[in-house]
């Protein structure tokens, strides 16, 4: 079990079951102590490639927990981080989808549809955060 | 990165966080943004995260050439 297949497995199941697997799931697949992974895991955390708070809690674009940006694509809703990331799930999986989130300022519902590679929706995208500031707190971003 | 139902309502989430305005993009762009972003296999071995260089040349591409954009 090295970095790069922790890496791959994590997004493999999260890009079929909508969340990212626990520290546990992983032990189990590699057949590898619970231990060994959490430092595979804290590699990738220290390398930016994930979000890690003992358990996988962001696997970028998918949100490991609830969050106002929900994506239905197939059969399976998946939580983003942000609306980036809401748009980067489709665009990761390769698929349709529907976002469903809502006015960062008044709350009203929106839908964005992302279809034959093409995003609808009426809205507009803001970044409060300069770009060289994101991962400073990437939880805040 | 939050969506907005139009600019006054950016403006008014920035008042009420006491935040300068950041950049504000349409949904198209937002859109080529996350393709660009996130539509490589990351469960490919060879994925690496892109070096600066390469997330310069990538916001340059989109357009986004702006200070808010710089990475160094």
């Amino acid at each position: 079990m090295n970095d790069d297949q922790v890496r791959a497995r994590v997004y493999d199941v999260t890009m079929h079951s909508g969340r990212p697997p626990l520290v546990a799931d992983l032990a189990a697949h590699f057949g590898a102590d619970a231990a060994e992974v959490a430092d595979s895991l804290q590699r990738l955390a220290a390398g930016r490639v994930l979000v890690v708070r003992d358990e996988v809690v962001m696997a970028a674009p998918f949100s490991a927990v609830a969050t106002p940006f929900v994506v239905d694509s197939g059969s399976v809703s998946y939580f983003a981080n942000c609306i980036w990331d809401a748009l980067g799930i489709p665009a990761m999986l390769h698929r349709d989808a529907e976002i469903r989130t809502s006015c960062g300022d008044c709350g009203t519902g929106m839908t964005v549809r992302v279809e034959d590679g093409v995003a609808h929706g009426d809205g507009l995208i803001h970044f409060a955060l300069p770009a060289r500031q994101w991962w400073n707190d990437i939880v805040f971003t | 990165m939050l969506y907005f139902r139009s600019e006054e309502h950016v403006d008014r989430w920035c008042s009420a966080w006491r935040l300068d305005r950041g950049a504000v993009m349409t949904l198209d762009q937002g859109w080529r943004l996350s393709t660009a972003w996130f539509s490589e296999d990351r469960r490919a071995p060879e994925w690496r995260r892109r070096t600066v260089d390469e997330i310069e040349q990538l916001f340059g591409e989109i357009g986004l050439t702006s200070p808010f954009w710089n990475l160094r």
